[in-house]
């Protein structure tokens, strides 16, 4: 029997989520990079990998939509898991995602720390930083979202905006897509995978899981806080089987090459084409 | 006989205004050069574009069009001619040496545009044959009155007056030009920058030090209290 050394962090559908938001949100990438980039060879290959430049607006459009649905579900489900009986109090609790001006303090001695002069925050459930990639999507996909819808169905938008409109709505698109692209690439996998006390991979969100002994180091509030309630105990689950593990690298990993070669392409090909 | 005259009398004044007033027939379906074929099926099955004119409306003096100075005497005939290339009949009438030129020459940024670059659109197939008319010259299918129908709608079908004011020829968005020639794509552009520049102005940083930091911190303690 193998002990329970881990506690609950994510439940299976916010797994589901995020395993659903890595896939659509890759396909975005690529198909919309292979867009941006087809005047370049490295565009047109990557175009190439979906059919062409045709077939990657149609495959764009429709993952969009998708997506576009995953949010309204997410919002649904977030509904459902308000505490309406002690709204809004509730909102602003430690197992909420809003910010908190707990979480202002904890950046600054966070800051504070990595000089050395200031003694680590002791977090709670959610890092301040954590909050933010979390509110970065639930701003970036309604902006994408919207703007997506406008360019893809442009003579119809033109019907409730003057056509003008779809110039600005394309360079929306284009910096929030960059932007949630590069945040991705650059500081959320390499913040929750490369950071030496993640490394080599951060498995929370695909076992929903975190070691009980990284979580009383990084999250000691959260820790005492279960364990003064006496629900620690409750929330711990043994280590996932070697086969599962094996499987979420290999995912994780792929993702990680996957997105270093867009990042390392987008870069490199930037200066060649017509922005 | 007394009363038709009153009739009579009215049925005439309602054609006259409606006369002066309304437009008559338009002659947009003369653009499609051939009777046969659509416009768009011919140019791609040959590769080649026909010269086309188009003929205007009769003006309609209670109708007005942004950016077109309309009315009853819109612009005298010398002012157009004389004072502005974005009304003539040939908009490079008097430049030397233009046969020999190609568009790009002198109009290098208007070549550079997602039209040309990604869905390989020639200049001809929106500007037209030679002589290429200006935008704003009254026959031009380029004048906004008539845009949405005589070119974009060659391709986006069903596109309306609205449509046809997206830029196509757009202003680099970052350059303070573009802050009088488009402020809105300006002002959105350099928002979006910032918002951009703004995370990554904290957020980089923020994480360049805190990996480095945790270089340097103390090894986490063995959990001494694992449950079975």
């Amino acid at each position: 029997m193998s002990s329970k050394n881990r506690i609950r962090r994510f439940t299976p559908v916010q797994q589901l989520f995020h395993l659903l938001l890595i896939l659509s949100f890759m396909t975005q990438a690529v198909t919309g990079l292979a867009r941006l980039f087809i005047e370049t060879s490295w565009g047109k290959w990557l175009a190439w990998l979906f059919g062409g430049y045709d077939a990657c607006r149609i495959i764009h459009i429709y993952v969009g939509i998708f997506m576009i649905c995953l949010f309204v579900l997410h919002l649904f489900y977030v509904l459902g898991k308000v505490n309406w009986k002690e709204f809004p109090g509730s909102l602003y609790g430690p197992d909420s995602l809003m910010f908190r001006f707990k979480d202002v303090k904890d950046f600054f001695r966070h800051v504070g720390w990595f000089f050395g002069i200031a003694k680590a925050p002791e977090f709670d459930r959610w890092g301040y930083w954590e909050k933010f990639d979390y509110w970065a999507v639930f701003w970036g996909i309604p902006v994408l979202g919207i703007t997506g819808l406008l360019l893809a169905y442009h003579v119809a938008a033109s019907k409730i905006m003057p056509g003008w409109g779809l110039n600005i709505a394309l360079w929306i698109h284009r910096i929030e897509a960059i932007l949630a692209m590069l945040h991705v690439f650059i500081l959320h996998l390499v913040l929750s995978n490369l950071r030496r006390s993640n490394f080599p991979m951060d498995r929370a969100m695909f076992e929903g899981s975190v070691e009980l002994t990284h979580a009383r180091h990084e999250r000691p509030a959260w820790v005492s806080r279960l364990e003064q309630a006496g629900e620690l105990e409750r929330n711990l689950v043994p280590e996932a089987p070697v086969g599962r593990r094996a499987i979420f690298y290999v995912f994780g990993y792929a993702v990680i090459v996957v997105s270093t070669f867009l990042l390392i392409g987008g870069l490199i090909n930037s200066p060649y084409i017509t922005w | 006989m007394e009363r038709i005259k009153p009739l009579k009398l009215w049925l005439v004044g309602v054609l006259l205004v409606e006369l002066i007033l309304l437009g008559n027939v338009a002659f947009a379906q003369e653009e499609v050069a051939s009777a046969l074929r659509r416009y768009k099926a011919y140019e791609a099955s040959t590769g080649y574009y026909e010269e086309y004119e188009v003929r205007p409306r009769r003006q309609r003096p209670l109708i007005s069009v942004p950016n077109i100075r309309q009315g009853i005497f819109p612009y005298s005939p010398t002012v157009a001619k004389v004072r502005s290339r974005t009304h003539l009949e040939d908009s490079h009438q008097g430049i030397r040496f233009y046969q020999g030129r190609q568009c790009e020459d002198c109009h290098p940024a208007a070549a550079l545009d997602i039209h040309t670059t990604r869905a390989n659109l020639t200049c001809r197939q929106c500007h037209g044959g030679e002589p290429v008319a200006s935008v704003n010259y009254y026959w031009s299918p380029l004048n906004p009155i008539r845009r949405h129908a005589y070119v974009c709608a060659k391709c986006h079908e069903g596109a309306s007056a609205s449509y046809a004011s997206y830029v196509v020829h757009e202003p680099n968005p970052a350059l303070a030009s573009t802050k009088v020639a488009f402020p809105a794509l300006f002002y959105v552009f350099w928002i979006m920058i910032g918002l951009a520049v703004g995370t990554f102005a904290i957020f980089l940083p923020h994480d360049v030090l805190w990996g480095i930091r945790e270089l340097f911190a103390k090894k986490e303690k063995p959990e001494g209290e694992l449950k079975e």
